[in-house]
């Protein structure tokens, strides 16, 4: 279950049935699931792929097992469908942060399109989170004296201004930018910025 | 404006008062002036009479002195006296002359001889000399003329005077003759009845004595007496006169209290004038303030007031009513039917109106009636009309009472507008609701259709070894899903189904009189008619009265909605029946704009509609239930314009 898949969420039996033979002939893996309450019931965080879901439901409806996800911090792009095109509550979800909203009846293959869409955002969602943590494991072994000369790095100061500000010498902070380029794995300041983007340090 | 008016009443009023206290004034000094002009008359009498007794007295004193005189030198005459002489001493000495006796004296003033002879009698009182005085005598000698003497007592309480008359012959004094007069036979004797009739005459001596007076009777009253000197013969006598009491004299006392009377009752009448006046007043303030105030409440009442006299002619509209219709009172009053306010495109409906009205006034909650202002504007008015029954209790008119209530209506008419509208839309929100679902649930199986035929298509495309089993069971899955859109849809028609007619059979006129019936009440109020012609002895055939009769009802009232905008004259809705052959054909026309042929071409079809608080649901329905009945429903133009909508059902024989 920890594959990414798309995780059908429709109480139509035939619909879900249809879907699955559509996915199945594009080879994208998908789960299904007769209603909001049975996918919330068995969802677990490290989940990877993403979320078709019907608005109108018997049951608890689209958009509250949305308010649900989002409750839960899912970070899972979620993809409604919809018998008749409701566009406030469409607007309304997509406001929310949902990834798409497709009509039924669904033209070709629009759905599974969007679906693979959906499934390489979620990808790359889990892979920035991993580089993440790679950056932060390098941060912590960075000392704290270092971290003072990275930031004036950061700010694009020279050498000579850095050992001013500081009150040292040029060669010890000559030694110090050394240090960090190393422990950070990067050959410039420029690389080194990139780098920290996003992150707190 | 008034104050001027009231400013000369106030002194008219007064002049009749001053008038009276003048001519009061007049009749008291004409009385008085009356009462002091018959003093002064009687004064006047009064004086005259006595001038004429003192005239009359000093000439029978003069006559007496001078025949005293002529037989003077024959008395004196020496030897016996002459006859005639005699004849004259008699004459002298008549009782009415006063005289009581003659003496003669000779020139030395001795006597020589008296008539009647001298007696002592004479002397009594005579103390103050020797009769005839000498005193006297010599007086008379001196001045040769006759001399009077002083008055004397005699015996008898009488008082005598003398009278000296100085006798010459051939210039020489010869003597004296003396005339004795007694003054009670002078007063008495000498003066006419008429005289002592009216006055008493008295003389009195220099002391006031009454000495000698006609009568003993005292006078009653002072108020007219005259005292003179009883000259000759003088010394201090005087003579004293005074009127008795005159007759009363009755006219004029009579004319002053008759004078006194009516002014008393003229008095009397003004003062009674007066009062009435002053009640007369007093109750025409009151009338005034009365009225005042009437005038007041008709002038700030709100509503129009309007009073007309059996023919219809207006006899009064109050300020309220004029600021309804924007007409002057002077504009109305006296106008006979029709009225300048009249509506001119209701002129029929407000003559019928008009004619109840003076057949047996309005009912008691008013009538409704669009009239039209001076300047054009409409006016809703709510008018309640009761017979104007006068002080005699005669019917003479009537009045009416006249609202507006032309924001009402709009206000009404507004929200009636509204809640059609509201209507609508709750109805579009149900059928809304109703298409949604059904899309819903069309969409299920449409899906699933689509996403079966997506995967198959895919299938196909991918260049893969077809799994035969596999895409016949797909195919079986999409087929019914295919079956379950079929499904759906035989529902929704079996929903329709159930509203199939139950047929039974029916009289097509007495569907069509419910009908009218049931319009009658919304016809009226949009001023609209519903008139039919019913053929007799249709055949009876089998329909859903129900149905038939909501075909005729959604018919009257798309004309009704057609001739919206037409005068009243072209609001009729006419239905006809007629058999043709084995059809039973009801007609029903309107007289409104008639139908342009694009319309004409989509009237049948749902939701199309020309009203905006339409649904467009009216005439298709319609169709539907005359097909249901296996009848026809069409349409012509109305050859008197409008448009004729044509049902034609099927007679069954049977």
């Amino acid at each position: 279950m920890n594959q990414a898949c798309a995780h059908i969420i429709d109480d139509d039996e035939a619909i879900r049935d249809a879907l699955e033979w559509q996915f199945r002939t594009r080879g994208v893996a998908c789960t299904l699931w007769p209603g909001a309450e049975a996918f919330l019931a068995a969802w677990q965080a490290e989940w990877q792929g993403c979320i078709v879901l019907d608005i109108r439901m018997g049951g608890m409806s689209g958009l509250e097992c949305f308010d649900a996800l989002l409750a839960r911090d899912c970070r899972m792009p979620v993809i409604f469908i919809t018998g008749h095109g409701d566009v406030p509550m469409a607007v309304g979800a997509l406001k929310k942060g949902a990834f798409d909203f497709i009509e039924k009846p669904f033209s070709d293959n629009e759905l599974i399109t969007v679906v693979e869409k959906a499934l390489a955002a979620d990808a790359e969602r889990q892979r920035a989170a991993a580089d993440r943590e790679t950056v932060e494991a390098r941060l912590a072994t960075v000392t704290a004296r270092e971290r003072e000369v990275m930031a004036l790095i950061l700010e694009g100061k020279f050498n000579k201004v850095i050992a001013d500000d500081l009150n040292i010498s040029m060669r010890t902070v000559e030694a110090h930018r050394a240090k960090i380029f190393d422990k950070m794995g990067v050959r410039s300041a420029v690389e080194l910025a990139q780098m920290l983007t996003g992150i707190r340090y | 404006m008034d104050k001027p008016a009231a400013a000369p009443a106030v002194w008219q009023l007064r002049l009749p008062y001053l008038s009276l206290v003048l001519f009061l004034a007049t009749i008291a000094a004409l009385v008085w002036l009356t009462r002091s002009y018959d003093e002064e008359n009687q004064r006047t009498t009064l004086i005259s009479d006595v001038l004429w007794m003192e005239q009359n007295m000093r000439f029978h004193l003069d006559r007496n002195a001078a025949q005293l005189a002529q037989i003077g030198p024959e008395l004196l005459a020496e030897g016996e006296r002459q006859p005639s002489t005699d004849a004259s001493l008699r004459q002298l000495l008549r009782a009415e002359s006063g005289l009581a006796r003659i003496i003669w004296l000779n020139a030395e003033g001795r006597i020589q001889g008296a008539v009647p002879p001298l007696s002592d009698a004479h002397l009594i009182g005579e103390s103050r000399g020797s009769v005839p005085s000498d005193s006297m005598f010599r007086l008379g000698r001196a001045i040769g003329r006759p001399v009077y003497g002083p008055a004397y007592e005699v015996a008898g309480g009488d008082y005598h005077f003398e009278v000296h008359v100085p006798l010459y012959a051939e210039g020489a004094f010869t003597g004296a003759a003396v005339g004795v007069y007694s003054l009670q036979s002078l007063v008495v004797r000498e003066l006419p009845w008429w005289f002592s009739e009216r006055y008493r005459v008295a003389v009195e001596d220099a002391d006031g004595r009454e000495i000698a007076a006609k009568s003993k009777v005292g006078p009653l009253s002072s108020a007219h007496e005259y005292r003179m000197a009883f000259d000759p013969p003088g010394h201090g006598l005087s003579m004293h006169i005074t009127a008795y009491r005159g007759e009363t004299r009755w006219i004029p006392v009579l004319l002053i209290a008759s004078l006194v009377l009516l002014s008393g009752i003229i008095v009397w009448s003004v003062w009674q004038l007066r009062r009435q006046l002053a009640r007369r007043q007093a109750a025409e303030q009151a009338l005034l303030k009365e009225s005042a105030f009437r005038q007041a409440m008709e002038d700030s009442l709100l509503t129009g007031l309007r009073a007309r006299d059996l023919n219809g002619r207006i006899t009064y509209v109050n300020p309220a009513f004029c600021r309804m219709v924007g007409y002057t009172a002077a504009e109305l009053v006296g106008r006979t039917p029709p009225m300048p306010y009249w509506d001119p495109e209701h002129a029929e409906r407000t003559q019928e109106l008009h004619e109840m009205i003076m057949a047996g006034g309005t009912p008691l909650e008013g009538i409704e009636v669009r009239l039209r202002r001076k300047d054009g504007q409409r006016l809703d008015a709510l008018v309640f009309e009761a017979p104007l029954i006068d002080s005699q209790g005669a019917h003479s008119g009537w009045m009416g009472s006249v609202l507006d209530i032309t924001e009402q209506k709009r206000a009404q008419e507004l929200a009636r507008q509204q809640e059609e509208r509201l209507q609508a839309t709750s109805r579009l929100i149900t059928m809304g609701e109703m298409a949604s679902t059904l899309a819903h649930e069309l969409n299920q199986p449409l899906a699933a259709i689509a996403s079966y035929n997506s995967g198959c298509i895919n299938r196909l495309e991918s260049g893969r070894e077809i799994d035969r089993a596999e895409l016949r069971e797909v195919h079986a899955r999409l087929g019914r899903q295919a079956q379950r859109a079929g499904e759906i849809i035989r529902r929704v028609h079996d929903f329709v189904r159930r509203s199939e007619p139950k047929r039974i059979p029916v009289d097509i006129n007495a569907i069509i009189r419910d009908a009218v019936e049931l319009i009658e009440a919304d016809a009226r109020k949009r001023r609209m008619r519903v008139s039919t012609e019913l053929a007799a002895r249709l055949p009876e055939i089998d329909a859903d009265p129900v149905m038939i009769e909501q075909i005729i009802v959604n018919l009257v009232r798309n004309g009704m909605d057609a001739m919206r905008d037409n005068p009243p004259a072209r609001r009729t809705v006419h239905i006809l029946t007629r058999q043709e052959d084995d059809l039973l054909v009801v007609r029903v026309a309107d007289l409104g704009c008639g139908i342009p042929p694009d319309t004409a071409r989509r009237l049948f079809e749902p939701f199309f509609t020309t009203k905006q608080e339409g649904m467009g649901m009216g005439l298709n329905i319609c169709r539907s239930i005359a097909e249901l009945h296996r009848g026809r429903l069409g349409f012509e133009p109305n050859p008197e314009g409008g448009t004729i909508f044509i049902l034609s059902l099927p007679v069954e024989p049977a």
